[in-house]
């Protein structure tokens, strides 16, 4: 069953047509890459499907709900409860630098859900264990590495129980010896049937850890299908010519 | 230059300057929040409230602040008609321009400040799923105050030697009691006294800044 629904999806900025009739679904458990050549468009949708961006046209479903029909978004307080359904998890981590690794990881569960303390302090230590960082909890991020503080973005996301986790570029922004550790848990969330999007360059990890992958280029989908068949077998000329510039 | 006289002039200069000490708190205590609805002003997307914010800011730091207290003191009863329902007692009126005019380099540190926060902070929050009040006070007023911290620590020193403009506007202060002094009995010494107290107490807020830049360093 479809958990996102995206269809025909247009944006532009003044006459330039950024996406173009982008059209996809998202079924529960999936893990999709999605590739292409830089300003072709990956990033913006990625951002417009959790209301970053705004869409000039049309569709973004999610679950049974309409984020945006044929161009016309729901009311505010619809858009805030379908987009808490998705964690983002950005290229810049985006930590809130004056607060620990701790308090990052529980300010949102706790202001935005009003949860009790006793439930957020045993997930957020749990999530902590887990990308791997219990002994940085106490740590400004400041102190931490990019993989470090990427890690801890993940497990903020996490914090908010999404049904679908969306990663902008996890790792460009990483010194190369660090996105090891980063996709390492992506690829742990995905063997957990974590549902993911994850724009990426990592075309390894993308072969490996993706079920599918989903190629863009100048605003459009132009192939998608298995990761296996896709980077052996591209069907079209332009995947082929930026599989092999990569 | 005997200890007694010594005493004697430091009694009433300390007088003074706990004028001195009340103009700063009251001013730092109004100008800095207001500072910040003058900043908020000036990124509104009402046109007249941002246009309002701006004059204001380049009115208050363009003119001298002496020429602003003379105003407020002895210029405002001389309009008609309403004149004669803005006579103030002195020390209010300073309290009001000195309020006035820090509330306008206050709103450009903040201004300053705010401009220094990324803007994957509001992206991360609204993902999040903060309002707005919530992204405000929990995300970016602490960290434009940071950012903002040495720059507010700088004004507010300027702010403990502006006020010896009350002396301009016949408000008994440490100056004037100094001054007092030196006429009187025809010594120099008066003036090393209130230097050494403005120095205290610019140490005071000196020491006071480094201890919260210090706190506050997230590291």
């Amino acid at each position: 069953m479809a958990i996102m629904r995206v269809s025909n999806l247009k944006k532009s900025y003044g006459n330039l047509e950024v996406l173009k009739n982008v059209t996809f679904e998202i079924e529960k458990n999936d893990v999709v890459a999605i590739i292409g050549p830089s300003g072709s468009g990956k990033s913006t949708m990625l951002r417009s499907l959790v209301y970053l961006e705004q869409i000039n046209g049309g569709s973004i479903q999610v679950g049974t709900e309409y984020l945006v029909q044929d161009g016309t978004y729901a009311t505010s307080q619809e858009i805030k409860r379908m987009t808490s359904k998705m964690g983002m998890v950005f290229q810049h981590f985006n930590l809130f630098p004056h607060l620990t690794v701790k308090e990052n990881l529980e300010l949102a569960p706790k202001i935005v859900k009003g949860e009790g303390e006793a439930e957020i302090r045993k997930r957020s230590e749990e999530l902590l264990a887990k990308v791997g960082l219990s002994d940085k909890a106490g740590a400004y991020p400041a102190k931490l590495s990019g993989g470090q503080k990427q890690r801890v973005a993940i497990a903020r996301a996490l914090m908010m129980k999404p049904e679908i986790l969306l990663f902008d570029e996890p790792t460009s922004a990483l010194d190369p010896e660090l996105t090891g550790e980063v996709l390492q848990v992506i690829k742990q969330l995905a063997e957990e049937h974590m549902t993911m999007i994850v724009v990426t360059h990592e075309m390894g990890f993308a072969r490996e850890v993706a079920n599918r992958v989903m190629f863009m280029d100048n605003g459009e989908f132009i192939e998608s299908g298995e990761p296996e068949s896709f980077f052996t077998n591209p069907k079209t000329e332009r995947a082929k010519a930026f599989l092999q510039r990569v | 230059m005997s200890l007694d006289y010594l005493i004697r002039i430091t009694i009433p200069m300390l007088q003074g300057a706990q004028m001195t000490v009340l103009l700063f708190f009251i001013a730092i205590i109004v100008s800095i929040p207001l500072g910040f609805l003058i900043t908020l002003m000036a990124k509104s997307s009402n046109k007249g409230l941002a246009a309002f914010a701006h004059t204001y800011i380049y009115v208050l730091r363009g003119t001298p602040l002496l020429l602003q207290l003379l105003f407020i003191c002895f210029g405002l009863p001389l309009l008609p008609v309403v004149g004669e329902y803005l006579v103030m007692d002195r020390f209010v009126a300073a309290c009001v321009g000195f309020i006035l005019n820090y509330a306008a380099y206050f709103a450009e540190i903040f201004r300053g400040g705010l401009l220094a926060i990324d803007k994957g902070q509001y992206e991360a929050a609204q993902v999040l799923g903060f309002n707005k009040w919530q992204t405000t006070t929990k995300i970016i007023l602490p960290q434009m105050f940071r950012v903002a911290l040495p720059a507010v620590s700088n004004e507010s020193i300027s702010l403990v030697k502006d006020t010896a403009l009350l002396y301009a506007v016949a408000v008994p202060e440490l100056l004037h009691f100094a001054q007092t002094a030196v006429n009187r009995d025809f010594t120099i010494m008066p003036f090393f006294v209130a230097g050494i107290i403005y120095l205290l107490m610019t140490l005071l807020l000196t020491l006071f800044f480094k201890w919260l830049e210090k706190r506050t360093k997230f590291e």
